[in-house]
């Protein structure tokens, strides 16, 4: 109550002090909830983030896994080599150059600092010697006591023992990039970690990939150390066993090495019975020890896209390949006896205004389905391809799983392509003629494929229909020795067909190589069958295509080679397969 | 009746309680925020608060015992005494963290500016108070923002930005409750908020939307402001349309005089322009760290740092803390300015949710009194001088609190009792005894002995 002034200000000035009061409380209330929000709600969140910012890790980085081939020859596995870092907790310049004297004494060799001086004012680790060899690193660890505050941490490098002939197959490593950190981070990695690229690296990266050990440290905000808490070493990563058969795989490698220094080519081997890659080669390979070095990029730089697996990603027209889908269209869908049915080639034949030619200018003459086959007469098929129609053809090529992925355990397989009759009407509101039905018979035009494609294909064909997705990694075991993956064999695809098809398709393949056009892949005892072909490319020479498998009546393997700008397959594809197959059954 | 019980009479025993208190949760967390291997050496920090705590005493025991109507009476020598204070400091004074606001005696620093805040209290109170019944001239309007500014030039001279805060708050409170048009009040926030806000417009167009067209648009008219002439069109055009405006409610029966609409627009005007100023005396790094609360991820290793871990510090407290001397924000290092600004973290760190909201309550307890103070003043200056010490310690609370809670810009304002420093807990202690002094005069207190319940 004020004793002056009138009761009708003091209640004024009641009324004005409620609200100010009310108003205050209101904003301690405010406050009150975000400190509730902060403490009790998020605080787990932020009791993480406190404890991990007071730790410090000095890491020491695991091996990756050794990759093996199929008979357990390393293929690539991990060398370590030392680094020394160096702590002083105050700072102290001259003690620092006590230690690099000390060091200079031992090694007998002279030590550049990699530490900048800027770093050195930092009071963090500084990296005194990298590279160090394990007889050196010995030395300095019998001497350990007079070097105060430095710490010895393995370093693995990855090497590879045989870096082009493999180099697709097992890919490299790298740092990780940091904005791969980001859409990765739910998985382990972290700055300066390794990561595999390309291959088997990248495809198995997290069994390969081992646990980072290290000093756990405690610091404090100027990043002292204040004690180290705890050592874990770290854990080697799981090894692979691999399906590659490695000395038909540099076999295979050189052979596409002989031919000559431009060559660019890929073979695939097949195991027919369980779907195992035994050989994928992708001509040029590239020096996957050399990666990261400074010349590396210069030494690509001659040789044209030697980071692209051809065998993957390769697309090409599968040219007279083609032919055996078309075969079994005909086969399949016609009702007389096809067998009987006999076409006359004179090198040419006439649709409209057009000529559309056969290889052999003159002619192959009469012809049945199987000489057509093994000859690899174009006419025969222009007019029968023409007779079963693009549907079928269509079907079929979808049957045999074309422009699909084979589902290999490789990444950045391509899918291939095959024409839509129906999409191009559509899209392109231009009209499928018949013209386009008769170079889609004898596989040029709109289609495409990758040598595994046509690997697969014709060991589906060697199996009678039977696929098996193809696989490069037989089994993992982890650092232990137990093992922790095993492939298992998938045969969840299947292709129809009538017994008599797969009969004379066999039948036909084989004469294809007993007297047609793959007779230089003919060897004495042990049968084989194949198919030649010729993509047209219009950038320069034909590529040539072989695919085969063999023995004809037991299929063991089956093979596929393409050489680009190889000209007629006889000469460069098919030798490159025999080499393989004779080396495969000792002949 | 002994001296003893007189004053025991005089004081209010809430009040003093709760301070007492927080100053020993201060010595407590001051010790473990010096404890840790960063500082590593509290018991000078404990010293010298402890010196000062003793000093401040004494002030308390001066201040109860004096009557506050003298400083009614003589409010322009205390203005004008404070007036001197603030020049000699910017004369005399030392430099310290690039605010030439400290008195220098050689074992150790003064900042005069927290004892003026309190002799500005008390001398507008009176004004305000004797001039109750001129608030509708020009004259008094004039004289009002005379003593404001008059304050804030020689602030914003040294520059101690953060305590040119404090004058809205206090000064809003008084004018309210004296009885000023709520329009003209509202005209005073729309100011404060405009010199404040143009000139982080920018900044924060800067610093979040780099990649956005809509922040060049945005520099673009600001900067198209800035040159002289276009602005001048502009504004032309803006007060054209809103008399226009104006003119269309007026005709719609809508009536009210058109001095509104002027005031109104001439506060924009010159809350603009002031904002200028105010940017011009700031450097980008304290603009920059200013408008960093919103989101301190921006620039964690710089600006945003000091919230980001005084955040983490809060958060990792948890329910009941990590425990005295075990915090690691705080033993660590990670935490900035711990045993200062940033206090109040160390408290959540350390004492867990259960402490810091309980020192939260006894802030609320002491401001509670302070109200009830007021109420039972024995005149209508003791009412105000209570209310706008009231309001002085929380606007402190208020805005230290969300500071280092991230909800309220990073500006450097002490946690009353608390924080280390002695200036801060001297002035502080001066305040309380002012307030048992009001509290000492209560007709309640010398009439009857009973006290009225709130």
């Amino acid at each position: 109550m004020w004793s002056q002034e009138s009761k009708f200000t003091y209640e004024t000035f009641r009324k004005k002090h409620k609200l100010i009061f009310i108003f205050f409380i209101f904003l301690f209330i405010c406050i009150s909830i975000r400190l509730f929000y902060l403490q009790i709600i998020k605080g787990n969140k932020y009791k993480i983030i406190a404890e991990k910012q007071a730790f410090y890790n000095i890491p020491e980085f695991a091996a990756r896994g050794t990759i093996y081939s199929k008979d357990n020859i390393i293929l690539v596995n991990d060398k370590f080599s030392y680094v020394i870092l160096y702590h002083s907790s105050d700072n102290k310049r001259h003690h620092l150059r006590q230690i690099i004297k000390e060091l200079k004494k031992i090694l007998k060799r002279d030590i550049k600092l990699i530490a900048t001086k800027k770093n050195m004012n930092g009071n963090t680790f500084i990296k005194l010697l990298d590279n160090l060899t394990l007889e050196e690193m010995f030395k300095i660890q019998e001497k350990m006591e007079n070097l105060k505050g430095i710490f010895v941490t393995k370093k693995p490098h990855r090497i590879y023992y045989f870096p082009e002939s493999t180099s697709h197959i097992i890919g490299y490593t790298n740092k990780i990039r940091v904005d791969e950190i980001k859409y990765l981070s739910r998985q382990v990695y972290k700055i300066e970690d390794y990561v595999g690229r390309c291959g088997i690296e990248q495809t198995y990266d997290k069994y390969l990939r081992g646990e980072d050990g290290g000093w756990y440290t405690k610091i404090n905000a100027k990043r002292n150390l204040l004690k180290s808490l705890k050592y874990i070493s770290p854990k080697k990563g799981s090894n692979i066993y691999s399906t590659i058969d490695l000395n038909l795989q540099q076999i295979a490698y050189n052979a596409l090495k002989r031919i000559g220094v431009t060559v660019k080519g890929a073979v695939v081997v097949i195991d027919v019975k369980t779907g195992a890659i035994r050989v994928l080669v992708s001509y040029p390979g590239f020096d996957t020890n050399k990666i990261g070095h400074k010349d590396f990029l210069n030494s690509l730089n001659k040789q044209n896209f030697s980071f692209f697996n051809r065998a993957l990603q390769g697309l090409y027209a599968p040219g007279s390949l083609f032919k055996i889908i078309t075969f079994a269209t005909i086969m399949d869908t016609s009702n007389i006896n096809i067998l009987e049915k006999i076409v006359e080639c004179n090198g040419s034949f006439k649709l409209g205004n057009r000529h559309y030619l056969c290889w052999n200018k003159h002619g192959h003459g009469k012809l049945n389905i199987i000489n057509a086959m093994s000859r690899s007469c174009n006419i025969y098929f222009y007019k029968l391809g023409l007779d079963v129609g693009i549907k079928n053809l269509e079907k079929y090529a979808k049957k045999f799983y074309l422009g699909q992925k084979t589902g290999i355990d490789l990444p950045n397989e391509k899918n291939g392509f095959i024409s839509n009759s129906e999409l191009k009407k559509s899209k392109l509101k231009i009209k499928w003629h018949k013209g386009d039905t008769t170079i889609f018979a004898i596989g040029q035009g709109a289609i495409l494929v990758t040598p595994l494609q046509m690997a697969c294909m014709i060991a589906n064909i060697a199996n009678k229909g039977i696929c098996h997705t193809p696989y490069i990694v037989e089994k993992i075991l982890d650092s232990t020795g137990k093992e922790i993956y095993k492939h298992k064999i998938e045969t969840n695809k299947k292709i129809i067909l009538s017994n008599k098809t797969w009969e004379f398709l066999n039948k036909a393949l084989l004469e294809t190589v007993e007297k047609g056009t793959g007779l230089k892949a003919k060897l004495n005892n042990i049968k084989i069958a194949g198919k030649t072909g010729t993509a047209q490319n219009s950038h320069g020479k034909d590529h040539g295509w072989f695919i085969s498998y063999g023995p004809a009546d037991n299929p063991e393997i089956a093979i596929a080679v393409i050489v680009e700008n190889g000209g007629s397959s006889g000469i460069s594809a098919v030798p490159i397969a025999k080499k393989i197959y004779e080396t495969y059954f000792n002949v | 009746m002994t001296f003893f019980q007189h004053f025991i009479s005089k004081i209010d025993l809430c009040l003093v309680f709760s301070v007492l208190v927080l100053i020993f949760v201060g010595f407590i967390t001051i010790y473990s925020a010096t404890y840790g291997s960063y500082y590593k050496n509290s018991l000078k920090y404990i010293s010298i608060q402890l010196i000062a705590f003793i000093i401040g005493f004494v002030c308390f025991l001066f201040f109860v015992n004096f009557d506050y109507q003298y400083y009614k009476n003589s409010y322009k020598i205390i203005y004008i005494i404070s007036l001197i204070i603030l020049l000699s400091v910017l004369l005399f004074g030392s430099i310290k963290r690039g605010t030439k606001g400290w008195f220098n005696f050689s074992f150790f620093y003064f900042q005069p500016i927290e004892i003026t805040k309190i002799m500005f209290i008390l001398s507008f109170a009176s004004f305000i108070d004797i001039k109750s019944t001129e608030i509708k001239k020009m004259s008094f309007f004039i004289s009002v923002a005379g003593m404001i500014f008059g304050h804030l030039l020689f602030i914003m001279m040294q520059p101690d930005f953060s305590s040119t805060l404090f004058y809205l708050p206090v000064s809003l409170i008084f004018l309210f409750i004296i009885g000023v048009e709520f329009f003209y009040i509202l005209c005073i926030v729309i100011f404060g908020i405009l010199s404040i806000l143009v000139m982080f417009f920018k900044i924060f167009l800067d610093m979040y939307f780099k990649t956005f067209d809509i922040r060049t648009f945005c520099v673009d008219i600001i900067d198209f402001c800035k040159t002289g002439r276009n602005a001048f069109y502009m504004i032309f055009t803006i007060l054209f349309s809103i008399f226009l405006i104006w003119l269309f409610l007026y005709k719609s029966k809508f009536r009210f005089p058109i001095i509104y609409i002027v005031i109104l627009c001439s506060t924009v005007f010159f809350g603009c322009i002031a904002s200028l100023h105010i940017e011009n005396s700031l450097r980008n790094y304290q603009k920059k760290r200013l408008i960093t609360f919103l989101n301190p991820e921006i620039d964690p290793k710089g600006f945003g740092y000091n919230i980001i871990q005084s955040k983490i510090a809060i958060g990792s407290g948890k329910l009941f803390g990590k425990g005295l001397k075990k915090g690691t924000q705080t033993q660590l290092g990670f935490l900035p300015e711990q045993h200062t600004d940033f206090i109040f973290s160390v408290i959540c760190e350390e004492g867990g949710w259960i402490m810091s909201q309980s020192t939260l309550i006894l802030y609320f307890l002491m401001i509670w009194r302070s109200f009830v103070i007021a109420k039972t003043a024995r005149d209508r200056y003791g009412s105000l001088v209570a209310l706008g010490l009231a309001t002085m310690f929380t606007f402190y609370v208020i805005i230290n609190v969300g500071m280092v809670m991230g909800i309220v810009p990073v500006i450097g304002v002490p946690l009353p009792f608390v924080s280390y420093g002695g200036s801060s807990i001297i002035s502080s202690l001066c305040a309380v005894g002012i307030l048992c002094s009001i509290n000492g005069k209560s007709v309640y207190i010398n009439k009857s002995k009973i006290r009225i319940p709130y």
